[in-house]
């Protein structure tokens, strides 16, 4: 699984707003140029952010696995048909160009997701969107990020303590049940303590912001991101 | 005292619960990620609990903080946390085949959260009739379902019927399981709603 | 200095907290003891404006809390029972900025202020580590932490000692004493007076929302046993 890993790569020394144009620009270059030459190009961006973010492309498409049956469920069924010629190599080109882009904007993604703290992505989210819905937006995201392990480990807690009494013979939908009840109860019990302790230490609305400023290595950053920008136009 | 405190605006007590509870459902729906169950009616594709954050969320948030509370949980998956399904992250699974689920759930679930509670406050689920839970969620499922195979068809330039195929048919039947366990939550009692 | 006077809570027209009057002067170390239920973790919450009282009222410096809540939280800082649930950052130092940030102060303030309060309950150097990583006393300790950021006059711990071995529990309340030396009014509630008794200036005890006993430490073990409080051996 892909995380944030604390660490010093030229990656985590961008501004967190940086990393962010670059990957939204990378994406919209890469859907304005989904063919052999314009994925050419973008693989070598793609590599270069890697290397950027210390990351291998190995461990992306593991980190990705997931995703590959899915691009090649959409390859193949353009490919085979169910009659003379059974392969049709023409109609699987536009599938297997887009499954590639998204393996690319996957790699792009991926520096992000290793290099960046909750906390920079949250001041990035108050400095793009200001005012209150930016302050719940910023500080909800915060708290998605704290309590997903605690959640996480309740519902396997949950999960553990049916298995032990019930085995695993009951129909889905009971389990679903019941691991959503559980699951649920136990949310809204913290939820009701956190915003206690919220209270407790001042949540206000014009809170000071982590501090993230632009610096001299996101000049190139983000001349690239004008760039695939740009490309798009052309 | 070094600080000045009567510039301070304090966020209601009211806004920080249902911002709390926004955001921890967020995260439930993230740790529903990682829990699987086999499908019934087609063992190759398991069954995730995610949808039924959707539908939770509601359900028991409303329309206005089910739906944010959707949004955060969307928008927190984008900036890095391991939400999606996999336990992915990352901007890449908006612009992704699938991304058109994850575009949808805000809207679902604001969707369900309305059909539910009305626009004039919100109501004890447990009290709301069977067809209006069924009707929310059928609706909400509707939405999801519309822009998933939407973006996967555009996206991955396959044909129409193959879209609807691969990225519909397949999981309908477990979300009426799916649809069937949370009715089952919210007569449960197990639960409180407020 | 914080003043009770006949300060009354109830819960669906049962009385938790039942005219309890008390002064409780800058600096003093109090011990809030009594069994399960008798209303210790609703009084307190009443020190910072967190609820607001059915009858009689709280003065925190003078003011009524409810009507300045910010000054009464800045003034009253509060570690809850189960400080998984208070936590709103991922890592340590993110954690501890929380309350600062939304006092509005400057980035420097923040940053002087997270590592004094890191530093006062030894978690030095443990800045960037995830809050998932810490053992139940590091966690008690950074609750602390998070209020002491808010710099108050007086601290309040809900149960801290509550599931830590031994050490652990020498570890906190050694960092307690610093504090308490240092001026920090303390208000320690628990049901389990060993740990703190000989360290404590004065013992208050509820039983059923009223004040039963209100003494200093050696007077107060003679009174104590009998409403079920667990009182050190000898």
């Amino acid at each position: 699984m892909l995380g944030y890993q604390h660490g010093d790569s030229l990656a985590h020394r961008l501004d967190p707003r940086t990393k962010l144009a670059v990957q939204l620009t990378f994406a919209v270059a890469a859907f304005a140029h989904t063919d052999p030459r314009g994925l050419a190009v973008l693989t070598v961006v793609t590599a270069g952010a890697l290397a950027s973010a210390r990351l291998s492309p190995v461990a992306v498409l593991w980190g990705y696995r997931f995703l590959l049956p899915l691009l090649a469920a959409a390859v193949l069924f353009e490919l085979v048909t169910l009659g003379p010629p059974w392969l049709d190599l023409a109609a699987a080109v536009d599938p297997l160009l887009a499954s590639y882009r998204t393996l690319l904007i996957v790699a792009v993604a991926a520096g992000y997701v290793r290099t960046t703290a909750a906390r920079e992505s949250r001041a990035a989210v108050q400095w793009a969107i200001p005012g209150k819905p930016g302050r719940l937006l910023g500080a909800g995201v915060g708290l998605v990020f704290r309590f997903l392990p605690l959640l996480r480990r309740d519902l396997a807690a949950i999960r553990d303590a049916e298995r032990a009494r019930l085995g695993d013979e009951r129909p889905t939908r009971e389990r679903l049940q019941t691991v959503g009840a559980a699951g649920l109860r136990r949310a809204f019990a913290r939820a009701d303590r956190l915003a206690m302790a919220l209270s407790a230490r001042c949540f206000s609305w014009n809170a000071t912001l982590p501090r993230i400023r632009f610096r001299a290595v996101d000049a190139p950053a983000l001349a690239l991101a004008a760039g695939l920008a740009a490309s798009v136009l052309v | 005292m070094s600080t000045a405190t009567d510039s301070v605006d304090l966020v209601g007590d009211e806004v920080a619960v249902n911002l709390v509870r926004a955001a921890l459902l967020a995260a439930l729906m993230g740790a529903f990620a990682f829990v699987s169950f086999p499908n019934p009616l087609n063992p190759a594709v398991p069954v995730t609990a995610q949808v039924l954050g959707v539908f939770l969320a509601g359900i028991y948030l409303g329309p206005a903080w089910g739906g944010f509370a959707m949004a955060l949980y969307v928008l927190a998956g984008v900036l890095g946390a391991p939400v999606f399904s996999g336990a992915s992250a990352g901007l890449a699974e908006i612009f992704g085949p699938t991304g058109g689920y994850l575009l949808s759930y805000p809207f679902a679930a604001a969707l369900i959260g309305a059909v539910v509670h009305g626009v004039n406050g919100l109501v004890d689920p447990e009290g709301v009739s069977l067809p209006r839970l069924v009707g929310a969620m059928t609706a909400g499922t509707v939405v999801i379902y519309a822009l998933g195979i939407a973006v996967y068809w555009y996206y991955l330039d396959t044909s129409l019927v193959a879209a609807i195929v691969g990225a519909g048919l397949v999981f309908v039947p477990a979300e009426a399981v799916k649809m069937a366990a949370a009715i089952g939550i919210v007569r449960s009692d197990e639960v409180q709603a407020t | 200095m914080l003043e009770l006077d006949g300060l009354t809570h109830e819960y669906d027209g049962a009385r938790a907290v039942d005219g309890v009057s008390l002064t409780i002067p800058d600096g003093e170390f109090l011990v809030l003891c009594g069994p399960n239920g008798s209303g210790k973790s609703t009084l307190v919450r009443h020190l910072n404006g967190l609820l607001e009282p059915d009858a009689g009222e709280v003065l925190v410096d003078g003011t009524v809390a409810s009507e300045d809540p910010v000054a009464a939280r800045t003034t009253v800082g509060m570690a809850f029972q189960e400080p998984r649930d208070q936590f709103v950052a991922a890592t340590v130092g993110g954690d501890v900025a929380f309350g600062p940030e939304n006092l509005g102060l400057s980035h420097d303030e923040i940053d002087r202020r997270v590592e004094a309060a890191i530093e006062a309950v030894g978690l030095d150097g443990r800045e960037d580590d995830r809050i998932e990583t810490l053992s139940g006393g590091e966690r008690e300790r950074l609750a602390v932490a998070g209020a002491l950021a808010m710099e108050p006059n007086h601290l309040v711990l809900d149960e801290p000692f509550t599931g830590l071995d031994s050490p652990a529990r020498e570890r906190l309340l050694a960092r307690l004493r610093d504090l308490h030396a240092d001026g920090t009014g303390l208000i320690v509630v628990t049901h389990d007076l060993r740990d703190v008794l000989h360290d404590a200036d004065r013992v208050v005890c509820l039983a059923d929302g009223e004040v039963v006993v209100d003494a200093g430490p050696e007077a107060a073990t003679e009174e104590l046993t009998e409403y079920g409080v667990r009182v050190p051996d000898r």
